[in-house]
């Protein structure tokens, strides 16, 4: 068979976009309330980083702002699994009651379609929000504002992107071997909260767990050193681009594996 | 002979509750990593604020009330409005209102099975466990008796808020929304993720005249206060009993009111 290049698949996810927005705007008031969820609880989550670091100039030698950086660095690099992977919630529920069959038998990239069908737009309020703090934060701490530091930007943001986007595929995939898989799920959710503290708090000990074995300080720490501190970048900070796109590429296999292995429930 | 129904329902959801033996694996190991994160992080605060008493509350303190706040919050909590949505858009609700029973009671009920196993699994170890690492910092005197009736107000009062939220999933069919907006909102205003003592002056007064207080602060200051004035017991117990009462009261009114107007699919 031919493989089909990206033009051709950039044009199916356009056309699978459309027909999810449209089918979202039927509900309408599901839409504006779940967009109103996700801005308090934004809104909630400032509130409590505001209460506990607000009376302190510094925290282990961060200010205020550079954790403010962080926070708003860990929000934007969140908002790609949040708006273009969020059927990664729903396939245990697919695998479960069989409907996840239908997939298999398009032919188009099982994975690409899967995960294009549904676009969710709430991610975009978490977007703007983070946006805000970054850009506060930037202001704040005095950061030069050059090409050069733009593109590094967007360079380890996409990172970060990479590698909370395969933490959830691989999570997600274990519904294909066990049956509930929303605690895996929930449980690589929660890492997320945490990629906003420097890493330096932890003993030695949890900086290597949290490092090597739950990649949670590559979600935002690593990748934004090289904007906070760019004298003191260390070598993971650099390394972390070319670990996002093994961990993305190993947890789509990952996914695939699980796919492939599925024989749907017989109905 | 009335007791026994509810109790064969508690029985039922004990039983229950055992099947999903791989999720409380996950959900410990979610919890202790929460707690490791907790730990390190009001570490660096207390090392930064240069004295050992913040707000009133020392390390161990803030630690102690933090670590049973979790295991408090692994026990009341019981998704009730997911439960509520869930059965509202299958059309499952329809069954459940034509039992013999109370919508309102019978789910409170199905759920109390939880509640045994939860308390029995994570809540009483954890205590254990931290009333023997800080070797007797958790006072073990009549404020024990406090802490019991005071958790029995709060199991009340924090179903009565999800039945009520949950009913307003009857009008507008959107679950994920209301929940996670109920979910920030409780888990910030009842002290669970920061203690109230934090909070900044007039937010905190605001807060201490909101029902959320009730759930995680109260249990927590009496258990927390080894000789505390009468005064003071009574007039949180007091707070908490008058919470108790108006909430319950509204849900339930609410919950009539509604009942009248709703339409439900066929199941």
């Amino acid at each position: 068979m031919k493989r089909k290049g990206f033009g051709f698949y950039f044009r199916i996810y356009c056309k699978i976009l459309a027909q999810d927005l449209k089918s979202k705007m039927s509900y309408r008031a599901d839409f504006i309330i779940s967009t109103i969820g996700m801005i308090c609880t934004n809104i909630a989550g400032f509130i409590s980083f505001w209460i506990l670091f607000r009376s302190f100039p510094s925290i282990n030698g961060w200010s205020y702002h550079e954790m403010l950086f962080l926070y708003g660095f860990s929000l934007v690099s969140l908002t790609p699994v949040q708006c273009f992977f969020d059927n990664n919630w729903s396939l245990r529920i697919n695998v479960y009651n069989g409907d996840f069959i239908k997939y298999c038998f398009r032919p188009i990239n099982l994975f690409f379609y899967y995960q294009s069908e549904v676009f969710d737009i709430k991610g975009l309020g978490q977007l703007a929000f983070g946006l805000g703090t970054l850009i506060y934060s930037w202001t704040k701490i005095g950061l030069a504002l050059t090409p050069l530091m733009v593109l590094k930007m967007i360079l380890f943001l996409l990172t970060s992107s990479l590698i909370m986007i395969a933490l959830q595929n691989a999570a997600a995939a274990t519904c294909f071997w066990i049956q509930n898989s929303f605690y895996v799920l929930d449980l690589v959710l929660k890492f997320k909260d945490y990629a906003k503290y420097p890493i330096t708090i932890f003993s030695p000990v949890f900086r290597f767990i949290f490092t090597f074995i739950m990649p949670i300080a590559f979600i935002a720490y690593y990748p934004s050193l090289v904007i906070l501190r760019p004298d003191e970048v260390p070598v993971l900070s650099w390394l972390s681009p070319l670990i996002g796109c093994v961990f993305f590429w190993l947890s789509y296999k990952f996914w695939m594996f699980g796919a492939t292995k599925y024989s749907g429930t017989g109905s | 002979m009335r007791l026994k129904k509810y109790l064969t329902l508690t029985r039922a959801g004990m039983i229950e509750a055992l099947q999903f033996r791989l999720g409380t694996v996950v959900i410990v190991i979610g919890n202790l990593l929460y707690l490791t994160v907790v730990y390190f992080l009001w570490k660096a605060i207390y090392a930064s604020s240069g004295t050992d008493v913040v707000n009133g509350m020392t390390f161990s303190d803030t630690l102690i009330y933090l670590v049973l706040a979790t295991a408090l919050f692994n026990f009341m909590e019981m998704y009730a409005v997911w439960e509520m949505g869930r059965s509202i858009q299958s059309g499952k609700i329809v069954l459940d209102l034509l039992k013999p029973m109370d919508y309102r009671r019978l789910l409170f009920w199905s759920y109390s099975g939880s509640f045994v196993m939860n308390f029995l699994t994570t809540f009483l170890p954890t205590f254990i466990i931290v009333g023997a690492v800080t070797h007797g910092a958790i006072p073990l005197r009549l404020n024990l008796l406090y802490f019991a009736v005071s958790v029995i107000m709060a199991v009340m009062i924090n179903y009565s808020i999800d039945f009520f939220v949950g009913t307003i999933c009857l009008f507008t069919e959107s679950i994920w929304g209301i929940n996670i907006m109920k979910q920030v909102v409780v888990l910030l205003l009842s002290g669970a993720t920061i203690p109230i003592a934090f909070f900044p002056e007039p937010l905190k007064t605001v807060v201490m005249y909101m029902p959320f207080q009730s759930i995680y602060n109260a249990p927590l200051t009496l258990l927390l206060d080894g000789s505390p004035d009468i005064e003071d017991v009574l007039m949180i117990l007091g707070t908490q009993l008058f919470w108790c009462i108006t909430t319950t009261v509204i849900s339930k009114l609410f919950w009539k009111v509604s009942l009248r107007q709703i339409t439900v699919n066929g199941g």
